[in-house]
């Protein structure tokens, strides 16, 4: 691949779009499906001016139906086109949630690796917005559950191109969850020209030797304020941005977890089930002996979002802070 | 091109009554040796079924939901596929599987959950699938095939591939959201798709009546703005002919078409099910005794002066033999090796996997 030195300032709606934007322009069998995706250009306008270029075979239009469209780009998955396929809010998922459970993520295991199914299933999620209980949710971990798919949330313009591209170029369905409170308030340098971020790899955004905090997502940044905070009391924390929870980067977990000896894992999902639990418990197997406190999470709280209280179901700094000081001074 | 059919008829299309006897003023358009194709093909998948009932009752084979009635509609809707095009079968379609082009010996093998099997028997048996002819292993819930049946066809025209898809469903999945999902995709975007509804009249213990107020599955096309056509499916030529037409309209650009083929299983639901809690065994006799797609080509092909005594003894005893073959393949084959539990997850395997693998083998 040609090195590409040319950036642009770009919000990660510009990135998921300009990742799609490149992939269909290097591959005539990438194409965009979903509701609205086509001369309206998405309600967020992640697909903006991609109908005029590729026409409606290639950015089509679908009725109003989750399951027909993740159902029908996995037939066409299936028979040679790499479908990128919109969810418009991933709360609006479940009405073909069995199309990703039962099929897609079963196909290539169930026929023993005959049928195969490159496509994304790409939307934005999380809170933070006031969407109220159905604009907002988390729900990453009843993908991540799911053998057969992997899940990928970025947390910035330049990760979202680069790992939307890795996305559409793996074999496998890929689930990309974009953090629609940071669609627009982020801005990062992102190269012009295709180029890849792998799935599967975590990335320390910043170091530190008391305590690693362990996030992903809109929930980074978070994170990234409450060490922030803890610095200006003399703690020195060490961030992690997961990037990828299916496969997740477990080396570069244990790597900071044993330097550090504290973990803390900052998710939006409510936290009864949440991936936190899988990190945690990952933590606990491989590197227990390493701990000088217990391993904390800091989640939303076991409860559907409100519209108005939004405030006091997600994490934020102050938990983050709270949590870290318990496992510091245990 | 002039539909020689007319759809949304209220009595079934047919070409042959009960006593082999034609009833349509249209001739077969398939030759003399075609007809008796579909006859064999009939006659060899009630033996392989047969052969898989034999497996279960020995206790080797732990499942299978059984074909035998539905021999006519399976294969005549299969015959005149391309090798290209694609086929999504649910949980019975070992006639259409067998007219794709699997053999006894993969099918049994499937049904034994041996390597031979191309899905090396990671599905219960009757789940009948194989790449290279594009029939898609399925999965077991109902109806959820539908929309992915689609997406192919949708692909299909964007690739120009030329290829059709035929999607199997029962009377059940129409109660399924996916299916109406799948039918209505079908429509907007006139996929070259033909919907292959076998109505065996039950889905388990439900029937018909209790499954829908439409007056046939054929007239709930309408409302997805294609045509649907109502087929004796226990007359194979009807069934091959209707289908022929609705394949090769699709093919070049008509879009789609539903087809409901109204027969019925022998068997029950499955080798779990107990049938008789649901229905007569005179209800099972009349269709097995007078309606049976098997006997009605047999006696056609005889009063046609196409088949006779000879010709039948010969077919027999060919038949026979390429079961026992196939058997003897199946049996052959291994069990495939414990370490490929891991394998198809993905196109490699993942780190947690690797894990999981050396924890349970001692090795990755």
């Amino acid at each position: 691949m040609a090195i590409q030195t040319a950036t642009k300032t770009l919000t990660m709606v510009q990135a998921v779009r300009e990742a799609m934007l490149e992939e269909m322009r290097l591959d005539s069998t990438v194409c965009i499906l979903g509701e609205d995706v086509g001369p309206r250009g998405g309600v967020f306008l992640c697909t903006e001016g991609l109908y005029a270029e590729f026409g409606p075979h290639r950015v089509i239009d679908t009725p109003l139906s989750e399951a027909g469209i993740l159902g029908s780009a996995m037939g066409m998955a299936m028979n040679g086109l790499r479908p990128v396929a919109e969810i418009q809010f991933i709360d609006f998922l479940f009405p073909g949630y069995d199309q990703l459970y039962s099929e897609i993520a079963k196909i290539r295991y169930r026929s023993a690796g005959m049928f195969k199914v490159p496509m994304v299933i790409r939307g934005p999620y999380g809170g933070g917005v006031r969407g109220g209980v159905y604009h907002s949710q988390s729900p990453e971990e009843l993908f991540a559950h799911i053998p057969g798919l992997k899940v990928v949330i970025p947390s910035n313009p330049y990760d979202a191109k680069g790992l939307l591209i890795s996305a559409i170029r793996d074999e496998d369905p890929v689930v990309f969850l974009e953090p629609k409170r940071i669609y627009r308030g982020v801005k990062t340098e992102v190269p012009e020209g295709a180029y890849t971020v792998p799935i599967g790899k975590a990335k320390v955004v910043r170091e530190g030797t008391d305590a690693t905090l362990v996030s992903y997502g809109a929930m980074l940044h978070v994170a990234l304020e409450a060490a922030d905070r803890l610095a200006a009391e003399g703690k020195n924390v060490e961030v992690i941005d997961l990037r990828s929870l299916v496969p997740y980067d477990g080396e570069t977990i244990l790597a900071s977890v044993k330097k550090t000896g504290h973990a803390v894992v900052v998710v939006e999902a409510p936290k009864l089930g949440s991936f936190a639990n899988e990190i945690s418990a990952y933590i606990a197997e491989k590197a227990i002996e390493y701990l000088e406190g217990p391993i904390m999470r800091v989640a939303s709280i076991d409860t559907s979002i409100p519209y108005n209280l939004e405030k006091y179901y997600l994490p934020d700094a102050d938990r983050i802070v709270k949590a870290t000081k318990k496992t510091l001074e245990f | 091109m002039a539909a020689p059919f007319k759809p949304f008829t209220d009595s079934p299309i047919g070409y042959i009554n009960n006593d082999g006897d034609p009833v349509a003023k249209m001739k077969p358009t398939f030759t003399d040796d075609e007809l008796k194709r579909l006859y064999r093909l009939m006659v060899l998948c009630r033996a392989i079924d047969d052969r898989g009932y034999i497996m279960v009752r020995q206790g080797r084979a732990g499942f299978l939901a059984q074909t035998a009635g539905q021999e006519a509609s399976q294969i005549g809707s299969a015959f005149t596929l391309a090798q290209k095009d694609w086929v999504f079968t649910t949980h019975r379609e070992l006639g259409a599987a067998l007219t794709k082009g699997m053999t006894p010996g993969q099918l049994l093998a499937h049904v034994l959950g041996k390597d031979l099997d191309p899905s090396k028997g990671r599905n219960m048996p009757s789940h009948y699938g194989d790449g290279p002819l594009n029939i898609v292993t399925p999965s077991s819930v109902v109806g959820n095939k539908t929309p992915a049946a689609v997406g192919v066809a949708m692909a299909a025209t964007i690739r120009k591939t030329g290829q059709v898809s035929l999607c199997y469903m029962g009377d059940g999945a129409t109660s399924e959201g996916d299916t109406l999902a799948a039918l209505n995709f079908a429509g907007v975007f006139n996929a070259p798709v033909v919907f292959a509804l076998q109505n065996n009249q039950y889905a388990i213990s439900i029937d018909v009546k209790h499954q829908t107020k439409s007056r046939t599955f054929a007239d709930k096309a309408a409302a997805f703005g294609f045509d649907g056509y109502l087929v004796d499916g226990n007359d194979v030529i009807a069934c091959a002919e209707v289908s022929r037409f609705a394949i090769e309209k699709a093919r070049s650009g008509g879009g789609p078409t539903l087809i409901e083929f109204l027969t019925y299983r022998y068997g029950p639901h499955s080798s779990a099910d107990d049938d008789s809690r649901y229905r007569k065994k005179e209800e099972i006799e009349l269709w097995r005794k007078t309606r049976d797609p098997i006997m009605r080509m047999h006696k056609y092909l005889t009063k046609q002066g196409l088949w006779d005594d000879a010709a039948e003894a010969k077919m027999q005893a060919e038949i026979k033999q390429e079961v026992e073959v196939g058997l003897a393949e199946a049996e052959a084959s291994p069990v495939p090796a414990p370490e490929t539990v891991f394998d198809h997850t993905y196109a490699t395997l993942l780190p947690h996997q690797i894990d999981e693998k050396i924890e349970i083998f001692g090795h990755a």
